[in-house]
């Protein structure tokens, strides 16, 4: 191990730090969620009221101003483990059924 | 390829060692595929098996590191994944291999630092590639990803030059 690679290392990780940073403070609470599917939005729903959003293939929640995926028909069940949404620009992506929950 | 002897031995030599670290390159992206890394962003592996493309590049090979890396990415890809995924993999190895295979004349890194910086620019790639397919929410894990690049790449250096000085190679004789 070198010089160069703790440099290197420790340069990446500082970028990564002040990237994490500036997405943070960019953050803002979004209005509404949007549903896509194969691209294109399906619907959009506001953010301040509790629902479920019922789609061929999955299931969406919106409650406390937070949206996730409660349900998915696939095997990895990646945009169930995705977790709550509510900032602005924020997605949970289901690549299998190609259904993309976004804030808006 | 006609019936008669074409190759020379030498070159049916490689072939077969190519053909070898392939498959043994798929065999443990597919162990890694078993360990589950989700929470961290979709999709996310180690990818141990660049490991073998490390060794290649410092081995001087750099012709059979991306042969065999290509390989498996194509045959990752039709045994276990789509279209898509072949993308982002695409992606990320051409240019974690380029990028490994120019910083290798960088006389102050080491295998460990090329290796960290490959992971890094790895995850880079395939965050430009979700972008054109997920959308522009992807940028949001660009922080993690690179975090998480760094490391595994990092890790995968350090796997490298354990098998690089197995095999006779440590690292003055390789410069």
């Amino acid at each position: 191990m070198k010089k160069g690679d703790i440099f290197v290392i420790a340069a990446v990780c500082i970028l990564a730090a002040a990237l994490a940073g500036v997405f943070f403070a960019l953050k803002k609470d979004g209005k509404t969620v949007l549903v896509k599917v194969d691209n294109e939005v399906v619907c959009e729903y506001p953010l301040d009221t509790d629902r479920e959003i019922v789609l061929e293939h999955n299931t969406a929640v919106i409650r406390n101003g937070e949206a996730y995926m409660r349900e998915a028909d696939c095997k990895n069940q990646i945009c169930v483990k995705s977790g709550k949404i509510s900032k602005r620009g924020e997605c949970i992506v289901c690549l299998p059924n190609r259904v993309i929950l976004e804030i808006k | 390829m006609s019936s008669e002897q074409s190759y020379t031995r030498n070159q049916i030599k490689k072939i077969s060692l190519y053909a070898m670290l392939t498959a043994v390159c798929i065999i443990i992206g597919y162990v890694e595929s078993l360990v589950e890394l989700s929470f961290i962003a979709p999709g996310v592996k180690v990818g141990l098996s660049n490991s073998i493309a490390c060794v290649l590049v410092f081995y001087g090979d750099i012709k059979g590191a991306f042969a065999v890396n290509i390989s498996r990415i194509l045959l990752t890809a039709l045994l276990f994944g789509s279209p898509v995924s072949l993308c982002f993999a695409l992606a990320g190895g051409i240019i974690s291999l380029t990028v490994m295979a120019l910083l290798k004349k960088c006389r102050f890194l080491s295998v460990i630092g090329v290796s960290a910086l490959g992971g890094a620019l790895h995850n880079v790639a395939q965050c430009a590639v979700g972008l054109v397919f997920v959308g522009r929410g992807v940028i949001f894990y660009l922080p993690v990803l690179l975090a998480f690049g760094v490391a595994c790449g990092a890790a995968v250096g350090v796997l490298s030059k354990l098998i690089l000085a197995r095999i006779g190679k440590s690292e003055k004789n390789v410069r």
